[in-house]
């Protein structure tokens, strides 16, 4: 630096030295100026490199502040909505879903640094703040005709066309086709299916079952003995189900008034209401949109289900029977959908056979 | 300088990328994470919400979100859209009642107009399952052909339980993200 300031000193040779102090101190000051800030964005980098707590402070902080005079921005602009000119209105309201919008940006871009409590959080506001403007569209905004076209599109009907193996009844005409007509006709995997009253039997031991479905039942007992890598029940009502081990997951969509008693990995429990779960499994059990279903822990028997239980690894019980996560019920408190049965109301060992014979209880 | 630029900055010299993992409930999306990761992947509850890992591959850092597959929080993941670089769908093919679910839930990601740019990579898993349709069955299924055109894609048949595929199927989409973001090196 010291160069530099004699060659401006010899540069501006005839100065007045008063001029030339201020020159210097200046050209000083600025280089002064220059190295902190090197050495501030130094340490930012390094900073950001060993991802140290100030630095995500900051930002975080700087976030936030960010965050909240946009909220409040945009809060404002809602509260003003109701005393706009309904000409513009439209425009009013528009303006403001695209601040939303920038908002969400925002903190999508953020979301990285930030801790994941903030983006929940932020995420949460951003959610409120649509609900908000959503309802003063519906209430500020006179209705106009809306409804969804499920227009097959083009390559839709091609494929069918092209494909005959596959084809779908499918009708270019009709819009909003129910899904079930769209439905592919792949094979059905092994499985019972629309019975009604029956009793059935099912053994998988010495074949090589890989998933397993059970749909369409009503008013059936089911024995699934051995074990399968995959179950799926689909529509059951007032039916009761023993099933041995399975070593993946079962997926259970619909029940009504049934019992299961069955072991796994994982069990999913969609749409079930008025029924008993005897479950045995590793993970935790879920339940979605369902109501008045109860758990007590697996209690099946059949010859050779230990050296099975063994071998899926399901053999100690692992009391997750009770740790059920209600997917329609995301609070600290008890969900109202499911309880665990009262001891004094569960069925006993339940013993199955291969035989058609009803089973032994006790 | 502003924030986002740094943040650009880092990322670049990083090689960051940002991988979400999207699918229905029970599809493995968790395990298939898990598996790549190491981990150990025996006790593995539905998700509630979402994961997040930090995975070194080759010499990119992936930043992957694994989010929960259940209907009731399907409608969170556009909260997880921004900024993606690649995409995984993950599909159990031994789950033959609800493919048209899995192909509804794929057709509305696709229209996602912040998902246009991301790699999609999809993962036909659970191979290892006898009964399980095969990846070009999936692909006829889920209509793949007629995707997007500009759309980078691919399929590729795994199993999160054996570990088969996955890599081969992340070394896909990582090459192709990477040949779309850091096309400089």
């Amino acid at each position: 630096m010291e160069n530099e300031e004699e060659v401006l000193a010899t540069s501006n040779e005839p100065l007045d030295p008063n001029l030339h102090k201020k020159h210097i101190s200046m050209i000083e000051r600025l280089s002064n100026r220059h190295q902190t800030r090197l050495d501030n964005s130094l340490a930012r980098q390094s900073e950001s490199d060993s991802s140290s707590t100030t630095t995500t402070t900051t930002s975080t902080a700087s976030f936030l502040s960010r965050f909240s005079d946009s909220k409040r921005s945009i809060d404002s602009q809602l509260a003003q909505s109701r005393l706009t000119d309904p000409a513009q209105l439209r425009s009013h309201l528009d303006s403001i879903s695209a601040s939303i919008s920038d908002l969400e940006k925002l903190v999508a871009e953020s979301s990285y640094f930030l801790p994941s409590y903030e983006v929940r959080s932020s995420l949460k506001t951003i959610s409120d703040l649509k609900q908000t403007l959503e309802n003063l569209n519906s209430e500020l905004i006179p209705k106009k005709k809306f409804s969804f076209k499920n227009k097959a599109s083009k390559q839709d009907r091609d494929r069918s066309v092209s494909d005959s193996k596959q084809t779908a009844p499918e009708n270019a005409d009709s819009f909003s086709v129910p899904l079930e007509k769209l439905s592919f006709q792949v094979r059905d995997s092994p499985g019972l299916r629309n019975k009604n009253g029956e009793t059935l039997v099912k053994n998988f031991k010495g074949s090589e079952v890989g998933e397993f479905t059970v749909s369409d039942l009503d008013s059936c007992e089911v024995r699934l003995i051995g074990s399968v890598r995959a179950l799926f029940v689909h529509r059951l009502k007032n039916c009761r189900v023993y099933a041995g081990p399975v070593t993946g997951s079962i997926l259970i969509e619909g029940a009504e008034d049934c019992v299961f008693v069955m072991a796994s990995h994982q069990i999913r429990i969609h749409n079930a209401k008025g029924t008993d779960f005897y479950l045995r499994v590793r993970s935790r059990p879920i339940i979605e949109d369902s109501t008045g279903v109860r758990f007590a822990p697996y209690c099946l028997s059949y010859e050779g289900i230990e050296e099975d239980l063994r071998d899926a690894s399901l053999d100690e019980e692992t009391g997750n029977w009770g740790n059920v996560d209600d997917f329609k019920w995301l609070r600290a408190v008890q969900s109202p959908n499911w309880a665990v049965l009262p001891e004094n109301e569960r069925v006993g060992m339940v013993k199955i056979s291969n035989s058609g014979d009803g089973i032994e209880g006790n | 300088m502003g924030l986002l630029s740094i943040i650009r900055k880092i990322k670049k010299k990083e090689k960051e990328m940002r991988i979400l993992m999207v699918g229905l409930d029970n599809s493995g999306k968790t395990t298939i994470v898990l598996k790549i990761n190491g981990e150990d992947t025996s006790v593995i509850s539905p998700t509630l919400g979402f994961n997040i890992k930090t995975i070194t591959y080759q010499k990119y850092t992936l930043n992957i979100w694994d989010v929960g597959g259940q209907k009731t929080i399907r409608s969170y993941w556009r909260n997880y859209f921004e900024q993606t670089d690649g995409l995984v769908w993950v599909v159990d093919s031994s789950d033959l009642r609800r493919l048209d679910d899995c192909k509804m839930e794929l057709d509305n990601l696709l229209k996602e107009e912040r998902l246009s740019g991301a790699s999609l990579l999809i993962l036909a898993n659970k191979q290892d399952i006898k009964g399980a349709l095969t990846p070009e069955e999936i692909a006829k299924v889920l209509n793949l052909e007629a995707m997007d055109k500009t759309r980078h894609w691919q399929i590729v048949g795994c199993s999160a339980y054996t570990g088969e595929g996955l890599l081969e199927g992340f070394d896909w989409l990582v090459q192709d993200v990477a040949s779309r973001i850091y096309v400089l090196d």
